[in-house]
C-alpha cells in the first residue's frame, strides 16, 4: 500500500471499498503480472522479418512528422486566433486559384511522401519476400502441412522419405519443429472454422480456411523456441490455441527427424483413418 | 412547388379525402421507387454474385450426374410472368389516359388478368420445387440445390409481396382511393412487379440457359 | 401527398409521441434510442476491459447480477458475446440511430427549408424497424444456448452451425437485417428529400455540408446495406435451412459445398462503405461547425464536397484491405493496397480544408467547437495509422491485433462519436428549447479527450508488440504475458473515459428539463434552421424560405463592422 501512496492523488479514495479495490487491484496487477515488460514484438527471427520493423518505423517517422504538423496547425489557431472583442476572422472561401493550387500541391506531396514511398517499399517486400513462396521441388524447402481445428494445431511433415501420406509422416500437435536456415513452406487448411497461423517472431501470418488450401512460408534464421498463436476468432478457446515453434540447427534437426520418422513408422496404425489426414502438396 | 410560400391547408379537419396528386408528387414517388428498386437490385445482385462465384468454383456445371429441375416448366413460368407484366403495365397505363368509366373498367380487367397470370407463375414455381422434393432433393442436398432453392425462395418472397401490392392496388382502386387522379401507388406497384419479373429472367438464364 | 400540405397537428398521444410522422419527433426518438444503446455498448466495453486487465476476477458492482452462474466472472463464451454485441450495438444501434437517424431527421428538412421529410410515414416505419431490430437483438441475449459469440463480422464457418449452434446467431442476423431495412428506408427518404424539397434558392452549392454528408451517407446506405442484407439472408438459409452457400465440401457430408470466403467478400463490400456511412455525416458536421465557430467560411466548400463525393464513389473498391491474410491473389491484394492509398487522398484534402478553415479565423471555443476540433485530432491520428493497415507488408503482422482495434476506434468510434456529440451540443437548443451547460460540456470534452486518445494509442503499442484481438485472456500464452501492463493501462484509461460520459448523461438530462431557456439563435449561425422560433412549430416554416446566399458567409467584409454573419435568407449587401 505504501508504494501506491507515493503516486496516487487521493489515497482516501483508493481505500473506499467501491472504488478502491478495483483500482488498487488494477494498479498492483501491472507489477504482478508483467515481469519482463515488453513494448514491441521482440527481435525478428526469420530472414524477411526485418522488413516489418523497417517499414513500420519508416511509416512511424513519416506519420509522426505529419501529425506533429497537424497538432501545430490546431494549437496555433487555438492560441493566436481566439475570438476577442474587435477581432475579426479573415474572410476566405478558399475558392481562389492560389488556394486550389495550394490544395493540389499539398495533396500531391502528402500522397508521395506518405503513400507512394511506402507503397513502393511494400511492393518490393511483397515481391521479394511475402509472395515469394519457395518452390516445392527445391530439396532445401521444408514442407509442412497444417491442419487447424478447434482448438489445436496439427502439423504434418513428410518425414525422412519426403513423401506425404506415408507411414513415416511426422505428426505433431501444437508443436512445430523446423530446421534453421531453410525455407519452411506451408499448406494451410482447417477442419472446421477459420483460424489464422500467427508466428509473431517470424513475422508471418496466414489464414487457414476450411475447404481450401492457403500457402505461406518463412525462413527461420535464429535457433530457439518461438510462439505460435491463433489470429482469427475461432470460438471460445481461441485465446488458448497456442503452440511452440522449435527451430533446430540442421544437424540436430536431422537427428530429430530421423527419430520422429522412426517412431511414426512403428506407431503407424492403418485403421486410424482420422489421423491420416494428408493431401497432395499444393503449389 | 408553391413558390409564393403560402400555407395551404386542404379540407376542413382530418384529411379523409386525399387531394389529387400533382405531377410533382408523381415525380417524388417515382424517384423514391427508383431508389428502392436500386436497393433491391443491389440485394439481388449480391445473390447473383454469390451464385456466379460459387458456380465458378465447380469445374463442371451443373455438377455431373445431376438431374435438373424441369426446363420446360421453368420456360413456361418465364413466359407466364412476362405476360403478367405486360398486362399489369397496360393496366397501370390505362389510368393515365383520360378518366372515364370505360377506362376504369379496362384497368380492372387488365390488372386482374395480370394478377392471375402472376398467380399462375407462383403455381408453376411451386411445381418446380415439388418435382425436386419428390425426387428426394432438398436444399440440404448440395451446392446446386442450395443455390436453386435459396435464390428461388428469396425471389418467391418478393413475388408474394408483389402480388400483395397488386391486390392492394386493385382494392384501392375499387374503393376510389386510387384512380387516374392518384395513380402513383399503382404505377409503383407495377414497377415492382416488373422488377420481380426481371429478377426471374436472370434466374432463368442462370439456372436453365447458361 | 403534396409538400405544401401542412399535416394537421396530431392530437392523440400515440400519434404525437409514439407513431408520429413528424421528422422532429422521429429525430428525438432516434436520439434517445441511440444514446441508450451507446450506453449499453459502452458498459459492455468496460466489462471487456475489466476482464482483460483482471483475468478471471469477478466484475465489480454488476458482475453478480449479470453473470450469476459464474459468480460474476466473465467466462470465455460470454466474453466473446460481449465483444460481438459491443461492436454490433455501437455500430448499428448506437451510432446509426444517433447520428444518421437523429441528425438526418432533424437537420435535413430544417436546413433545406422543407416542412418535413418527403415520405413521412416511411420515416416513422424506419424508426420502428430499427426499434424492432434492437428488440430482436436484445432478445437474442437471453436465448438458451447463448447469444452470438462470433464477432460482429460473423465469419463463417464459425457463424454457421459448424461453429455456432442455437438461435443466438440467427437472431443476430435477423436483427442486423431489420436494422438494415430501417437504414434503407431512411436513405431513400433522405435522398429524395434533399433532391426534391430544397427551398427556392437553396442550390446544391448552398447546402450546409452537414446535409451533404448525410446525403452521401444515404446513397451508400441505399446501395450497400442490401449487400449485407443478402449476406445475412444467405447466412440464415445456411443456419436454419441447411443450405451450403458458406459451408465448404470438406465439412458437408456428401455433395458439393460452398465457400466461406464468399461471405468475407460480401461482408466487406458492405463493410467498408459502412465505415464511410458512419463517418460522412460527422465529416459534414465538422466542416460546418468549424466554419460556424471560427467565424470563417468553410475553406474550399466545393473541394470538400468533391472530396466527400470521391470517397463515396471509391468506398466499395477498397474493401479487400480487410482480407490481406485471407489468401487473396497477389494481384488482388496489391490492387486493394493501391486503391486504399488512393482513397486517402480525398480524405486528406478534406482534412486540410478543416485546418485551413481554422487558420486565421476568430475561434469561439464553445463545446461544439471543441468536439469538432477533437475530431480533427482523433481522425488525423486514426487516418494516419491507416497507412500501416493499408500496407500489406505491415498489415500481415498487424492484422487481427490491437493495432487494428486502435485504428478503427479512432477513425470510426472516436471521430464519429465526437462528431455526434458536437452535433448534439450544437442542435440541443433548437431541439429542446434549452441550453446545455457549457461548463459541463467542456468538462465532458476534456475528460473524454485525453483518456480516449490514451486508450487507443496504447492499443497501437499492444498491436505492434503482437497482441492479438478477441482474446479472452492474454496471460495464457507465454508470448503475451509480458504485455499485460499494456492491458492494465488501457483499462484504466478506458474506465476514465467511461466515467466522463456520465457528465454528458447528467448534462443532457438535466438540461433537457431544467436547462436555461434557449434564445432563437444562440450561436449566431445563418443556416435556415436557425431562422425559426424555438420550439419549432410542427410545420417548421410558416412561409417556405427563399435562400439568397450560402451557409458560411461569416466575416464577409460587405457585412460591415457590426456583424460577422447573415442568415441564408438574407441578401448579401452590396
Amino acid at each position: 500500500m505504501s508504494m501506491l501512496s507515493t503516486f496516487t492523488p487521493s489515497f482516501a479514495l483508493l481505500r473506499s471499498r467501491w472504488l478502491g479495490c478495483p483500482l488498487a487491484l488494477m494498479l498492483t496487477s501491472t507489477w504482478a503480472l508483467a515481469q519482463d515488460k515488453r513494448w514491441g514484438p521482440g527481435e525478428p527471427a526469420s530472414d524477411y522479418g526485418y522488413r516489418f520493423g523497417e517499414l513500420f518505423w519508416l511509416i512511424t517517422t513519416l506519420v509522426s512528422v505529419a501529425f506533429a504538423l497537424v497538432v501545430v496547425l490546431l494549437i496555433v489557431p487555438m492560441l493566436r486566433d481566439r475570438a476577442r472583442p474587435g477581432h475579426r476572422a479573415s474572410f476566405d472561401h478558399g475558392k481562389s486559384l492560389h488556394d486550389k493550387r495550394l490544395t493540389a500541391v499539398i495533396s500531391i506531396i502528402t500522397f508521395i511522401v506518405l503513400d507512394a514511398w511506402v507503397l513502393v517499399i511494400a511492393m518490393k517486400d511483397l515481391r521479394e519476400a511475402y509472395w515469394a513462396i519457395p518452390a516445392a521441388k527445391d530439396p532445401q524447402t521444408y514442407k509442412v502441412e497444417v491442419l487447424a481445428q478447434q482448438w489445436a494445431w496439427s502439423f504434418r511433415a513428410a518425414g525422412v522419405d519426403g513423401e506425404f501420406g506415408t507411414p513415416d509422416d511426422i505428426l505433431t500437435t501444437n508443436e512445430l519443429v523446423v530446421p534453421k536456415d531453410r525455407p519452411v513452406s506451408f499448406n494451410l487448411t482447417s477442419k472446421d472454422v477459420i483460424h489464422s497461423l500467427f508466428l509473431p517472431e517470424m513475422r508471418m501470418k496466414k489464414d487457414l480456411n476450411p475447404g481450401a488450401i492457403n500457402l505461406a512460408w518463412f525462413k527461420p534464421v535464429v535457433e530457439g523456441e518461438f510462439s505460435i498463436l491463433c489470429a482469427e476468432l475461432c470460438g471460445f478457446a481461441h485465446y488458448q490455441m497456442f503452440g511452440k515453434l522449435r527451430v533446430l540447427e540442421q544437424g540436430q534437426f536431422n537427428e530429430w527427424e530421423a527419430e520422429a520418422s522412426q517412431l511414426a513408422s512403428t506407431a503407424f496404425d492403418a485403421d486410424d483413418t482420422e489421423g491420416h489426414w494428408a493431401w497432395d502438396w499444393q503449389e | 412547388m408553391n413558390t409564393t410560400g403560402v400555407i395551404e391547408l386542404h379540407g376542413d379537419g382530418p384529411v379523409n379525402q386525399a387531394p389529387p396528386e400533382t405531377g410533382r408528387d408523381r415525380v417524388n414517388a417515382t424517384l423514391g421507387m427508383i431508389l428502392f428498386i436500386g436497393s433491391w437490385t443491389m440485394a439481388f445482385g449480391t445473390l447473383f454474385l454469390s451464385f456466379l462465384v460459387l458456380r465458378d468454383k465447380i469445374a463442371v456445371w451443373p455438377p455431373a450426374g445431376i438431374a435438373l429441375p424441369s426446363a420446360p416448366i421453368a420456360g413456361l413460368a418465364t413466359l407466364v410472368l412476362a405476360a403478367s407484366s405486360v398486362f399489369v403495365e397496360r393496366g397501370s397505363r390505362s389510368l393515365s389516359l383520360d378518366a372515364g368509366s370505360g377506362r376504369k373498367a379496362s384497368f380492372s380487367a387488365l390488372w386482374i388478368t395480370g394478377m392471375l397470370l402472376g398467380l399462375g407463375f407462383a403455381l408453376l414455381q411451386a411445381w418446380l420445387w415439388y418435382d425436386l422434393i419428390l425426387a428426394g432433393r432438398t436444399q440440404t442436398s448440395g451446392l446446386y440445390e442450395s443455390l436453386f432453392f435459396g435464390l428461388t425462395w428469396v425471389h418467391a418472397a418478393h413475388v408474394v409481396v408483389g402480388l400483395f401490392l397488386l391486390v392492394w392496388a386493385l382494392v384501392g382502386s375499387k374503393l376510389g382511393r386510387y384512380g387516374p387522379e392518384r395513380r402513383s401507388f399503382v404505377s409503383n406497384a407495377a414497377l415492382f412487379w416488373h422488377f420481380v419479373g426481371i429478377v426471374w429472367l436472370f434466374l432463368f438464364l442462370g439456372f436453365f440457359v447458361f | 401527398m403534396s409538400s405544401d400540405h401542412i399535416h394537421p397537428e396530431p392530437t392523440t398521444f400515440l400519434r404525437k409521441h409514439v407513431f408520429s410522422i413528424d421528422h422532429k419527433v422521429i429525430a428525438k426518438q432516434f436520439l434517445w434510442f441511440g444514446l441508450i444503446w451507446l450506453g449499453i455498448g459502452g458498459i459492455m466495453a468496460m466489462m471487456l476491459r475489466w476482464q482483460l486487465a483482471n483475468p478471471g476476477v469477478p466484475v465489480p458492482l454488476i458482475g453478480g447480477l449479470l453473470f450469476p452462474r459464474t459468480g460474476g466472472v466473465i467466462d470465455p463464451a460470454t466474453y466473446n458475446t460481449l465483444f460481438t454485441m459491443h461492436g454490433t450495438i455501437m455500430i448499428f444501434l448506437g451510432l446509426t440511430p444517433a447520428m444518421i437517424g437523429a441528425l438526418g431527421n432533424w437537420c435535413i428538412p430544417l436546413m433545406i427549408g422543407a416542412r418535413d421529410m418527403i415520405f413521412p410515414t416511411l420515416n416513422m416505419l424506419s424508426f420502428w424497424a430499427m426499434f424492432l431490430g434492437g428488440a430482436v437483438g436484445f432478445y437474442s441475449l437471453f436465448v438458451p444456448l447463448g447469444a452470438t459469440e462470433v464477432g460482429w463480422t460473423g465469419y463463417p464457418t464459425l457463424s454457421t452451425t459448424v461453429g455456432a449452434v442455437g438461435q443466438g446467431e440467427t437472431l443476430w442476423a435477423i436483427a442486423v437485417f431489420l436494422i438494415g431495412a430501417s437504414s434503407i428506408m431512411g436513405g431513400i427518404n433522405y435522398i429524395t428529400t434533399v433532391i426534391r424539397l430544397r427551398c427556392p434558392g437553396m442550390t446544391w452549392m448552398r447546402m450546409p455540408l452537414t446535409v451533404w454528408g448525410l446525403f452521401l451517407t444515404s446513397i451508400l446506405n441505399v446501395l450497400f446495406i442490401p449487400v449485407i442484407g443478402s449476406a445475412m439472408i444467405i447466412l440464415v438459409l445456411d443456419r436454419v435451412f441447411g443450405t451450403s452457400f458458406y459451408v465448404p465440401a470438406s465439412i458437408m457430408s456428401g455433395g458439393t459445398g460452398g465457400d466461406p470466403i464468399l461471405y468475407q467478400h460480401l461482408f466487406w463490400i458492405f463493410g467498408h462503405p459502412e465505415v464511410y456511412i458512419l463517418i460522412l455525416p460527422a465529416w459534414g458536421v465538422v466542416c460546418d461547425l468549424l466554419s460556424f465557430f471560427a467565424r470563417k467560411p468553410a475553406f474550399g466548400y466545393r473541394t470538400s464536397v468533391g472530396a466527400m463525393v470521391v470517397v463515396t464513389v471509391l468506398s466499395a473498391l477498397v474493401y479487400g484491405h480487410h482480407m490481406f491474410t485471407t489468401g487473396l491473389s497477389a494481384m488482388l491484394g496489391e490492387s486493394f493496397m493501391l486503391l486504399t492509398m488512393i482513397i486517402s487522398v480525398p480524405a486528406e484534402i478534406l482534412f486540410f480544408n478543416w485546418l485551413h478553415t481554422l487558420w486565421k479565423g476568430s475561434l469561439r471555443l464553445t463545446t461544439p467547437m471543441l468536439f469538432a476540433m477533437g475530431v480533427i485530432f482523433v481522425f488525423g491520428l486514426g487516418g494516419l495509422t491507416g497507412i500501416y493497415c493499408a500496407t500489406i507488408g505491415t498489415d500481415i503482422f498487424l492484422h487481427d491485433t490491437y493495432f487494428i482495434v486502435g485504428h478503427f476506434h479512432l477513425t470510426m468510434a472516436a471521430s464519429a462519436l465526437f462528431g455526434t456529440f458536437g452535433a448534439i451540443y450544437f442542435w440541443f437548443p433548437k431541439m429542446f428549447g434549452r441550453m446545455m451547460s457549457e461548463r459541463l460540456g467542456k468538462l465532458h470534452f476534456w475528460l473524454s479527450f485525453f483518456p480516449l486518445v490514451l486508450v487507443f494509442c496504447i492499443m497501437f503499442i499492444s498491436g505492434y508488440a503482437g497482441m492479438p484481438r478477441r482474446y479472452y485472456d492474454h496471460t495464457s500464452a507465454e508470448y503475451l504475458r509480458p504485455l499485460q501492463h499494456l492491458n492494465v493501462a488501457t483499462t484504466v484509461s478506458a474506465f476514465l473515459l467511461g466515467v466522463a460520459q456520465f457528465i454528458f448523461v447528467f448534462n443532457f438530462i438535466k438540461s433537457r428539463w431544467w436547462g436555461k431557456t434557449a434564445p432563437q439563435n444562440p450561436w449566431d449561425v445563418g443556416t435556415v434552421d436557425w431562422t425559426i422560433a424555438t420550439p419549432v412549430p410542427h410545420y417548421n416554416f410558416k412561409t417556405i424560405p427563399v435562400v439568397r446566399c450560402g451557409p458560411h458567409e461569416f466575416s464577409n467584409p460587405v457585412l460591415g463592422p457590426d456583424t460577422d454573419w447573415i442568415y441564408q435568407t438574407e441578401e448579401l449587401p452590396g
